[in-house]
């Protein structure tokens, strides 16, 4: 029996010394994809998000002075193990980082019982940005709508009105996420919308796809890609000669990887960006010092020169933004996910804020309130030039008034159709 | 309706005879290559009645371990020569580790096991060769990338040199395996094996050597798919989904067949292309190539439980 009371007092040690263990770090896990379909995209984007974090930890020892616990729980792209992966880390979580359109719609309606911030930064549901309806989510510094307008914007509405655009898409949440939006500039511009679904299982293998684009004869091809679906579909488009500088993929579908697949024959080919690789950025010079050369990280020079490593560290920025104006906000450096979320609310990444964080250049500034987590900030075309994509426009911005309303009126549909929903005032 | 059924696709092959030698031209390809697939799970299975789960991991494993000798600075050939060993000493392993202690279990038991194979080299994989997608090293192995380029009847035929090569060398493999399994002693015994394992055993025929040699076998049909496929659209992960494409393969063809294998996937190959041009993408809004060819396989075993090609299994009760 005495040895049981033994047992017992030091395990109430151990849980008294643990919860103090806890509360000196802040736990922001990443639903992270490093295996399966998908890992060739997210890997890259891991690594950043990973290395900005790590650096902050080890340059000012984390933000506030509290360590970030930056732990990876891996979903490969898989909703149903991203949902398992949310279930398991959301007790000590004071953000959860979904990573896939998938995921953050199966997290999503759990967030106003959770109360845990959802960062999903360029992805997810893109009327998210409605924060008086889904004021746990956040889909900073833009949304796929944001993403849909500034294409069309950068083809412009005289080379589009009477045209035929297809529009080549992942047939998952992911690739029909910008559909509503496109299907109403369709109607408002007058070109002809042409959907082609790829399967998850055709993605390396879409000759069927670029014979009907072959067929169908369209102006442009907007490509909403991801993972293997790019390289396959860059490498079609190749060998059915459609010109490169009529095809313009999202931001997923601007990897620097699957492009050297087909180098100079990529050359024009066209993907819309909020993020660019500045390398010789003060943020990069401390990455280097306190990561790279301490054997921390798990990249390597050249991929650490591309697109998607860039992104991973604006990304990863974003959070730990946010972190930092609540902590500010709620006079504490152990902040609740409560608080994150009023930190996420009053982001002002100004090109000021931008250069003290060694960053000008590698996103636009952006504000975010209650009412609106997206920020909107803007992107620009990045062009491939055979061997690394280059910026070729002024920043571009999404059309809000055509955006707002829509956002609007499919939050509000969401809410209904999943009442009781609380929604905010934002006063 | 009716009209876009019956004759509106008719219409569209006569009128563009070059773009319907198109889509069977990719159909072709793709049919191979599911043939290809298709036939490292039959030799398995006609030999050892396992149904390899590990096929498609297998191709992503022999183009990533082909790429990655590559990048280490070994000479292209050297590199396919070196893989057929890793293949060799998997197959040597997996007889050794894993099939020979479940020898006269169930046979869910042994499916079970190829899944864990799959799963482990997943990882084994993804720790050796990271989950970045590699470019296929085409050029260094002489596979041409260009095009050739016909203009039937005024119109536009391309054929991607790779394509042709990849054509080639998947026909040259199957005849290779066709002449092996019927023209040599060790393919007859995998075949006596298949037929009858207690007549094959009593006569001397070894298991073990017969099941490591259809693995490696298996081994070097994987290499091959994940060269042809990897020339297409880069080495990643990915590859294994399109393993799966042989599965409606099998039901079509039958899963001892060998013949089944090949005409199977050339029909699934050829049809599914046809139908997603002409009547999928019409119609249905496209993508029909996910299910059409389970959906072909499953009217045919309606008809025909064993396949096309399978031979009909008689039990006593």
């Amino acid at each position: 029996m005495r040895h049981f009371t033994r047992l017992a007092a030091l395990a109430a040690f151990g849980a008294v010394l643990g919860t103090g263990t806890v509360a000196q770090e802040l736990y922001a896990p990443n639903l992270a994809y490093r295996t399966g379909p998908f890992a060739a995209t997210g890997i890259p984007l891991m690594n950043g998000q990973r290395d900005y974090m790590t650096m902050l930890n080890a340059r000012d020892g984390g933000i506030g002075g509290v360590a970030i616990n930056f732990e990876e729980c891996e979903t490969g792209y898989s909703t149903e193990k991203g949902v398992e992966c949310y279930e398991k880390t959301k007790g000590q979580a004071i953000v959860t980082q979904p990573w896939s359109t998938g995921i953050t719609l199966q997290v999503l309606p759990k967030s106003n019982v959770d109360q845990i911030p959802i960062l999903a930064p360029g992805y997810g549901f893109s009327p998210m940005a409605d924060g008086k309806v889904f004021q746990w989510a956040f889909n900073t510094p833009a949304s796929y709508w944001d993403a849909a307008s500034m294409m069309l914007e950068y083809i412009g509405e005289e080379n589009l009105k009477g045209k035929k655009v297809a529009f080549l898409h992942l047939d998952h949440p992911f690739g029909k996420e910008p559909l509503p939006l496109m299907e109403k500039k369709a109607a408002d511009i007058g070109f002809e919308l042409l959907p082609i679904p790829v399967g998850l299982k055709e993605m390396q293998n879409q000759s069927a796809q670029w014979l009907q684009i072959r067929r169908e004869r369209p102006d442009y091809v907007i490509m909403w890609g991801w993972g293997a679906m790019n390289a396959g579909a860059i490498t079609e488009a190749v060998k059915t000669r459609f010109p490169m500088d009529k095809m313009i993929g999202v931001w997923w579908a601007g990897h620097d990887a699957d492009l050297k697949i087909v180098g100079e024959d990529g050359k024009g080919y066209k993907s819309i960006s909020f993020s660019y690789p500045v390398l010789d950025a003060p943020l990069m010079a401390d990455i280097q010092k306190y990561v790279v050369d301490e054997g921390k990280t798990l990249s390597n020079e050249e991929e650490m020169q591309g697109v998607f490593y860039s992104r991973g560290l604006v990304i990863s920025m974003i959070l730990a933004e946010g972190i930092k104006v609540a902590q500010e906000h709620a006079g504490t450096a152990e902040i609740s996910p409560s608080d994150l979320r009023w930190g996420l609310e009053n982001l002002n990444i100004t090109e000021a804020r931008l250069a003290e964080l060694g960053m000008t250049g590698m996103v636009p500034p952006f504000q975010t309130t209650c009412a609106n987590h997206t920020g909107h900030s803007g992107g620009w075309m990045l062009e491939w030039d055979g061997e690394k994509f280059q910026k070729v426009s002024d920043l571009l911005q999404a059309e809000a008034e055509v955006i707002a309303p829509l956002e609007a009126q499919m939050a509000a549909e969401y809410a209904a159709a999943n009442e009781p929903w609380p929604v905010s005032a934002c006063n | 309706m009716l009209n876009q059924i019956f004759v509106a696709p008719f219409v569209d092959m006569f009128a563009a005879p070059d773009f319907l030698l198109q889509v069977l031209w990719e159909g072709l390809v793709s049919g191979i290559l599911y043939a290809l697939i298709a036939l490292g799970f039959v030799l398995i299975f006609r030999s050892s009645r396992i149904f390899n789960f590990a096929q498609g991991i297998m191709v992503v494993f022999a183009a990533l371990t082909l790429v990655g000798l590559y990048e280490m600075g070994v000479p292209a050939w050297v590199s396919v020569v070196l893989t057929l060993g890793v293949m060799f000493i998997l197959a040597v392993s997996i007889e050794k580790i894993v099939l020979r202690p479940l020898v006269g279990q169930p046979d869910i038991i042994l499916f079970m096991a190829t899944i864990g194979i799959t799963l482990f080299l997943i990882g084994l994989g993804e720790i050796i060769f990271g989950g970045e997608n590699k470019v296929m090293i085409t050029e260094a192995l002489g596979i041409p990338t260009g095009s050739v380029v016909f203009e039937p009847w005024g119109g536009l035929l391309i054929l991607e040199e790779k394509d042709i090569t990849a054509v080639g060398v998947a026909g040259m493999l199957v005849v290779a395996l066709l002449l092996f399994l019927n023209k040599t002693r060790m393919g007859r015994a995998i075949r006596a094996l298949g037929d009858d394992p207690q007549a094959a055993l009593s006569v001397g025929i070894s298991l073990q050597t017969i099941w490591v040699l259809v693995w490696f076998i298996a081994g070097i049909i994987a290499l091959v798919t994940g060269v042809a496929w990897g020339a297409r659209a880069g080495v990643s992960f990915a590859l294994e989904v399109i393993a799966y494409k042989a599965l409606p393969v099998l039901m079509l063809g039958g899963l001892e067949s060998i013949t089944g294998a090949i005409i199977g996937g050339l029909m699934i190959g050829m049809l599914e292309k046809l139908f997603e041009i002409y009547w999928g993408q019409p119609i249905l809004g496209g993508n029909t190539e996910t299910w059409f060819a389970f959906v072909l396989a499953l009217i045919v075993l309606l008809f025909r439980p064993q396949g096309l090609f399978g031979e009909k299994i008689i039990e006593r009760v």
